[in-house]
C-alpha cells in the first residue's frame, strides 16, 4: 500500500547548503513508515556471514529492516535468503537463532518449506486440498538479490537494484579493509562468537550518522581513554595511527557510503600494536608486514569506522566489527553486533580479541555505553515539541572537500576531506543524509543510478577489483532475467 | 598527541602545556572533565594569544606542568 | 509538522450544558499530542523555586510538558530557564538532577553553554569549523518568558502570552495563600528539602481535576481519617475549619484556575491546628493572629487545593505543596512535588513539618495513595473499547455558581458555588475543562484573553 509520498525532503528537512538538519527526520513517524518503503525494501542489507552456515542444511535467522528473515544453505549447498514468513497465514516458520535443519515447519497449520524455500509438506493436500492447491507458487518468499562477498551475504527486496558491486562502486576497496585479513589476504575472515543483538531507544539514524564518521565525538569515550581502553594500554585505541597519519574522511557521493581512515607515509610501517599480549603484536607485526608486501602502496591505509548505506556499519580495526541498525519503529533500533578475526590466526589471538571486543563494544562494552547514552537522550530531545522545531547543526567543514586527492603517488577513492588539523568534519555525514534524502525523494532505482548517466555501468576501479579467481564473490539473482 | 590527561581535577594556577605547544595556567576549572579555563603564557604559533584567557578543551592538553 | 486539527472539542467531547465528558480526552493519543502543541507549549507551567537557585550557578533540572529543562542561575544573578537539549545533535546538556556549574557541557561532542545560554565552549572551532560557526544562532533556546513570583518560577514557550501576573488575574490572591509565610508576610516561604517524583499510570488530567477541587472523593480518604492523619489527631485534617467555616468553590472562567478555600467567620478566632505539636501549635497561633492583622478580612481565607491552568496545583494548608502533573504520553502523569515551609519558622516546625508532609503526600503518603489508586483504574477504565463509549458526569451543582458572592462583609472574588450545605459541587472542574477546550480550539493567544476585549465575550456555555 503506498504511502502519501512526502515532497520538499531538500532543503526543508535537509538543507545540505547551511548544513542543517531537521530533528523532524528522527522522530516523526510517517517519515520512518516511508523510509520502511523507500530505503529498506530497495538498498542492499546486510544478512550475515557464510561462515555462521558452513553446511547444508544450516540456518541463521536475521533481519532485513523490519523483517524477519532466514539466512540458510541448501541441500546442494546454495545459499538463500528467504522471508520468514509462512505464505498461509504468515507466521515465522523459523522460531529459532539458529541451526540446523532439513526443512522448516510452520507451527500454526503444518505447512513445511525445504531449505530451497519449495513447499513440501501440506498436511491434508489430498483430503482438504484435492490436491488442486498449486505448491510451487507458494514457495517461501525470496530475495530477488543476493550476493556473498568474502564471506559476508548481502540482500536486496528490489529486482530493479544494481549489482551489489555496482552499489558498491569504488567503496569496495574499504570494504575490503574490514573483510580481508590482517595480512592482507583476500576474505581471509571468519565470525566469531555469538551475535549480540540489543535494544536503544532512539531513532536508527542516530547511530548511523555515529558510524559513518562522526570524528567529533571522541570527548564522549575520554573516560575510557583515561582507563586505558586501547589493546595496548594507555590512552586511546588508536593513539599511535593518531600520532604519524593523515587522517581522512572519504564519501561516496553518488552511492551514499563513507568511511574514515588513516594513511601512513610511504615508508613507515603500522605503528605496533597490542602491546598487552606479546602472541597477538607478533602476529599483528606480521601480517602488517605480509600486508605491505601485498598490497604495495595501497598498504599504507588502515580503517576506521564506515558505513554502507544506509544501515550497515564498519569498524574494521580494533574492534573489528560489523553492525546492522535495525529499524524498531522511529523511536527504537535493534543492533545486531558481528566480530571478525583472522581465520587464520592463532587461537591465542582468537581468544585476546574476544575478550578485547566485549570489553569494547556491546550492551556492555565500555565504549559503546557512551555511545548509547548521547542517542537515548538526543532522540528524547528530538521528540520534544519546542526542541523539534530546532534543527541540528552539519556545518563542519564545508567547503573544504578534495576530489582526487593523492598522497605520495597513491590516488585515495572517493571525495576526501583531510582532516588531521582540521581535527574533525561533518563531511561523511552530510554525505549520508543527502542519499538518505535522495532515496526518499526517488521513484525509482533509475533516478537513484545517477553513474550510469556518464554511460558507466560499474565503475572502472570496481571493475579492476572484483574478486580473485581463488575468492569467487558469487553474486545469484534468483530472477534469471536480471543480470548481476 | 599523548597520553589523555584527566583535567578535572587540576587546581587553578596549574600550568598546562598544549597540543600546539603553547604553555597556560589555569584559571578556573568547571570539573567536567571537557573544558578548562586558561590564560596563555607563550604561544609560539600564535603570540597574539599570550596573556588571553580562553576555554581549552580536553583533547588538546597534553601536559601538566607543575 | 502541522497535526491535523481536531475541531469540535465542544459540545461533542467537553458538553458543559449538560455536564458530560467524554472519556476519549483521556486517552486520545491524538488529542494527548494536540495538548503538546496547544497547552504546553503555550500556557505559563511553574518551574521550581528560586530557594532551589539562591547562588550563582546553581541549577535544577526540571520539566516543562515532556520536555527537560534548566533553571539556572548565571553570574550575573539572573534567572534563565533553558531546553535541556544541546543545539548540535540534542543530548541533554545537564544530566544531573540539580547542582552548581559554572559551564553546562554537552556529553556527546564537547559543546558547552555558559550559564547564560550562550554558547562558549566549540570544539575545534578554528580547525574544524574554520572560525565560521555563527556561535550566537547556536545558544541554548531559553523559554519566551519567564516570571519569579514571592520565589515560584514559573515560563512559558509562548511570546504573545500575557504576561504572568495578567496569566493570573484576580486568582493571584488566592495563589499568595500557599506562597505567603503562615503569618502573612508575602512570600515567606521556601522550599524545604527534595522534591519528590513518582509517575501514575493516568492521564494528567485526573490529578489535574482532583486538585481543582474534587470535594466529592473525601470517601476515598476516610480510612485516613479514621486512624487520625490531621496533625491535630483525631479525624479530617482540616476539621476544626469544616465546623465553622463556609467552604467555598472559586473558580475564574476566563483563566482556567480555582480553587477550594474557606471563609472563616468574621470575628472568629483561627481554629486550633497542629495540636500534636506544642511547639507548632504555638507557632501557628501566634502566625493566625499576625496574619489577621496584616489581612484584614483576606485573612479570614484559608486556602485548601487550587489549580493553576494546566497543571500546577498547590495545597495550601496542611500539607502546604506545589505539585506539578507532568504528561508522560496519554497514559501517564510524571508527579513532581514540592514542600514549603516559613522561611523564618523554628527548627522545630520545620521538623515536624517534615514528617508530617511526607506521611501525608507522595508515593509514599497515605493520603495520596488513595488517589493514585483511583487514578490508575478510572484511566484504565477510560482507555476500554467498550468503557470509553460513555460519558463522565460533571453535573453536579450545575447552575448554583454565583458572581459576587459575599458573606459577613467579605466579598470573595471569582465565581462562587457555596459547599456549605450542598457539600459538594463540580463547578471548579466544569471550569478547567472549559478553559482546556478553549485553549485546544484557540488558533492564538487573542482568542484566550477574552477579557481584554471590550464588550466581554458570553462565558462559556
Amino acid at each position: 500500500m503506498a504511502t502519501a509520498g512526502i515532497s520538499g525532503y531538500r532543503p526543508g528537512l535537509v538543507d545540505l547548503k547551511a548544513g542543517q538538519i531537521s530533528r523532524e527526520i528522527f522522530v516523526n513517524d510517517e517519515i520512518y513508515q516511508e523510509e520502511l518503503e523507500r530505503l529498506f525494501a530497495r538498498a542492499w542489507l546486510f544478512v550475515g556471514h557464510e561462515s555462521q552456515i558452513p553446511n547444508s542444511g544450516d540456518y541463521f535467522v536475521s533481519g532485513m529492516g523490519e523483517e524477519s528473515v532466514i539466512l540458510c544453505r541448501d541441500r546442494t549447498g546454495e545459499v538463500h535468503v528467504f522471508l520468514n514468513s509462512c505464505r498461509h497465514r504468515g507466521m515465522k516458520v523459523c522460531r529459532y537463532d539458529e541451526g540446523s535443519t532439513p526443512v522448516f515447519t510452520c507451527p500454526y497449520h503444518g505447512w513445511s518449506y525445504g531449505t530451497d524455500g519449495k513447499l513440501v509438506g501440506v498436511p491434508y493436500f489430498r483430503e482438504a486440498y484435492h490436491e488442486k492447491l498449486d505448491k510451487s507458487r507458494w514457495s517461501l518468499v525470496e530475495v530477488p538479490k543476493l550476493c556473498c562477498y568474502k564471506g559476508t551475504v548481502w540482500a536486496c527486496w528490489d529486482p530493479e537494484a544494481p549489482s551489489f558491486f555496482e552499489y558498491l562502486g569504488d567503496f569496495v576497496r574499504y570494504l575490503d579493509l574490514t573483510l580481508d585479513g590482517w595480512d592482507g589476504s583476500e576474505g581471509g575472515t571468519e565470525i566469531l562468537g555469538g551475535i549480540q543483538k540489543w535494544r536503544i531507544p532512539c531513532n536508527w539514524k542516530f547511530p548511523a550518522e555515529n558510524f559513518c564518521g562522526d570524528s567529533y565525538h571522541n570527548i564522549s569515550h575520554r573516560s575510557v581513554d583515561l582507563v586505558g581502553i586501547g589493546p595496548s594500554g594507555s590512552g586511546r585505541r588508536d593513539m599511535q595511527e593518531r600520532l604519524m597519519a593523515r587522517r581522512l574522511q572519504v564519501s561516496f557521493y553518488e552511492r551514499g557510503h563513507q568511511t574514515g581512515v588513516y594513511l601512513f607515509p610511504g615508508n613507515r610501517l603500522t605503528p605496533p600494536s597490542y602491546q598487552h599480549s606479546p602472541i597477538v603484536a607478533e602476529y599483528f607485526a606480521h601480517c602488517e608486514a605480509e600486508r605491505h608486501r601485498r598490497r604495495g602502496a595501497w598498504g599504507r591505509l588502515i580503517g576506521s569506522p564506515g558505513e554502507i548505506f544506509p544501515n550497515t556499519a564498519l569498524h574494521p580495526r580494533q574492534p573489528r566489527t560489523i553492525a546492522a541498525w535495525h529499524p524498531r519503529g522511529t523511536h527504537q533500533t535493534e543492533v545486531w553486533r558481528w566480530y571478525l578475526v583472522d581465520k587464520a590466526a592463532p587461537s591465542e589471538v582468537k581468544d585476546f580479541l574476544r575478550d578485547y571486543y566485549i570489553r569494547y563494544s556491546g550492551p556492555a562494552g565500555m565504549t559503546e555505553q557512551d555511545d548509547m547514552e548521547n542517542w537515548n537522550y538526543a532522540h528524547a530531545a528530538s521528540r520534544g515539541t519546542i526542541a523539534r522545531r530546532y534543527p541540528y547543526s552539519y556545518e563542519q567543514g564545508m567547503g573544504f572537500e578534495i576530489e582526487n586527492y593523492e598522497s605520495e603517488g597513491l590516488p585515495v577513492p572517493g571525495t576526501v576531506m583531510d582532516i588531521t588539523e582540521a581535527k574533525s568534519s561533518e563531511h561523511n555525514l552530510r554525505n549520508l543524509y543527502r542519499r538518505w534524502a535522495e532515496f526518499m525523494e526517488a521513484e525509482s532505482w533509475d533516478e537513484l543510478a545517477t553513474w550510469r548517466r556518464n554511460g558507466e555501468a560499474m565503475p572502472a576501479r570496481a571493475a579492476e577489483l572484483k574478486p580473485q579467481a581463488h575468492h569467487p564473490g558469487r553474486c545469484r539473482v534468483v530472477c534469471p532475467s536480471q543480470s548481476v | 598527541m599523548s597520553e589523555p590527561v584527566n583535567i578535572r581535577h587540576i587546581a587553578p594556577g596549574t600550568k598546562i602545556a598544549l597540543a600546539d605547544g603553547a604553555l597556560a595556567e589555569i584559571v578556573s576549572n568547571p570539573a567536567d572533565g571537557v573544558w578548562v579555563f586558561a590564560r596563555y603564557l607563550s604561544s609560539p604559533g600564535d603570540p597574539s594569544r599570550v596573556g588571553g584567557e580562553e576555554m581549552i578543551f580536553a583533547q588538546d592538553i597534553v601536559a601538566i606542568r607543575e | 509538522m502541522a497535526t491535523a486539527r481536531i475541531s469540535g472539542y465542544r459540545p461533542g467531547l467537553v458538553d458543559l450544558a449538560t455536564g458530560q465528558i467524554s472519556r476519549e480526552i483521556f486517552v486520545n493519543d491524538e488529542i494527548y499530542r494536540e495538548e503538546l502543541e496547544r497547552i504546553f507549549a503555550r500556557s505559563w507551567l511553574f518551574v521550581g523555586h528560586e530557594s532551589q537557585i539562591p547562588n550563582p550557578g546553581d541549577f535544577f533540572v526540571s520539566s516543562m510538558g515532556e520536555e527537560s529543562v534548566i533553571l539556572c542561575r548565571d553570574r550575573a544573578g539572573q534567572v534563565h530557564v533553558f531546553l535541556n537539549s544541546c543545539r548540535h545533535r540534542g543530548m541533554k546538556v545537564c544530566r544531573y538532577d540539580e547542582g552548581n556549574a559554572a559551564v553546562l557541557t554537552c556529553p556527546y561532542h564537547g559543546w558547552s553553554y555558559s550559564t547564560d545560554g550562550k554558547l562558549a565552549g566549540v570544539p575545534y572551532f578554528r580547525e574544524a569549523y574554520q572560525g565560521t560557526l555563527d556561535r550566537s544562532a547556536w545558544g541554548l533556546v531559553e523559554v519566551a518568558q519567564s516570571r519569579c513570583y514571592k520565589g515560584s518560577v514559573w515560563a512559558t514557550w509562548d511570546p504573545t502570552a500575557p504576561p504572568f501576573l495578567e496569566y493570573l488575574g484576580d486568582f493571584l490572591p488566592y495563589i499568595d495563600l500557599t506562597l505567603d509565610a503562615w503569618d502573612g508576610s508575602d512570600g515567606g516561604t521556601e522550599i524545604l528539602c527534595g522534591i519528590q517524583k513518582w509517575r501514575v499510570p493516568c492521564n494528567w488530567k485526573f490529578p489535574a481535576e482532583n486538585f481543582s477541587g474534587d470535594a466529592y472523593h473525601n470517601i476515598s480518604h476516610r480510612s485516613v481519617d479514621l486512624v487520625g492523619i490531621g496533625p491535630s489527631g483525631s479525624g479530617r485534617r482540616d476539621m476544626p475549619e469544616l465546623n465553622m467555616a463556609r467552604k467555598l468553590h472559586i473558580a475564574f472562567p476566563e483563566r482556567g484556575h480555582q480553587t477550594t478555600s474557606y471563609l472563616l467567620p468574621k470575628d472568629a478566632a483561627p481554629p486550633s491546628a497542629y495540636q500534636h505539636s506544642s511547639v507548632v501549635s504555638d507557632y501557628f497561633r501566634e502566625c493566625e493572629e499576625a496574619r489577621r492583622e496584616k489581612r484584614g478580612d483576606w485573612g479570614r481565607m484559608i486556602a485548601l487545593v487550587g489549580e493553576i491552568f494546566p497543571n500546577t496545583a498547590y495545597l495550601a494548608r496542611q500539607p502546604r505543596t506545589l505539585a506539578a502533573w507532568h504528561p508522560r504520553g496519554a497514559h501517564e502523569t510524571e508527579v513532581w512535588r514540592w514542600f514549603l515551609v516559613d522561611k523564618s519558622a523554628p527548627a522545630e516546625v520545620k521538623d515536624f513539618l517534615r514528617d508530617y508532609y511526607i506521611r501525608y503526600s507522595g508515593p509514599a503518603g497515605m493520603t495520596e495513595q488513595d488517589d493514585m489508586e483511583n487514578w490508575n483504574y478510572a484511566h484504565a477504565a477510560s482507555c476500554g473499547t467498550i468503557a470509553r463509549r460513555y460519558p463522565y458526569s460533571y453535573e453536579q451543582g450545575l447552575g448554583t455558581e454565583v458572581e459576587n458572592y459575599e458573606w459577613e462583609g467579605f466579598r470573595v472574588p471569582g465565581t462562587v458555588c457555596d459547599l456549605t450545605q450542598a457539600k459538594s459541587s463540580e463547578h471548579n472542574l466544569r471550569n478547567l475543562y472549559r478553559r482546556w477546550a478553549e485553549f485546544m480550539e484557540a488558533d492564538s493567544w487573542d482568542e484566550l484573553m477574552s477579557w481584554r476585549r471590550p464588550a466581554r465575550a458570553e462565558a462559556a456555555e
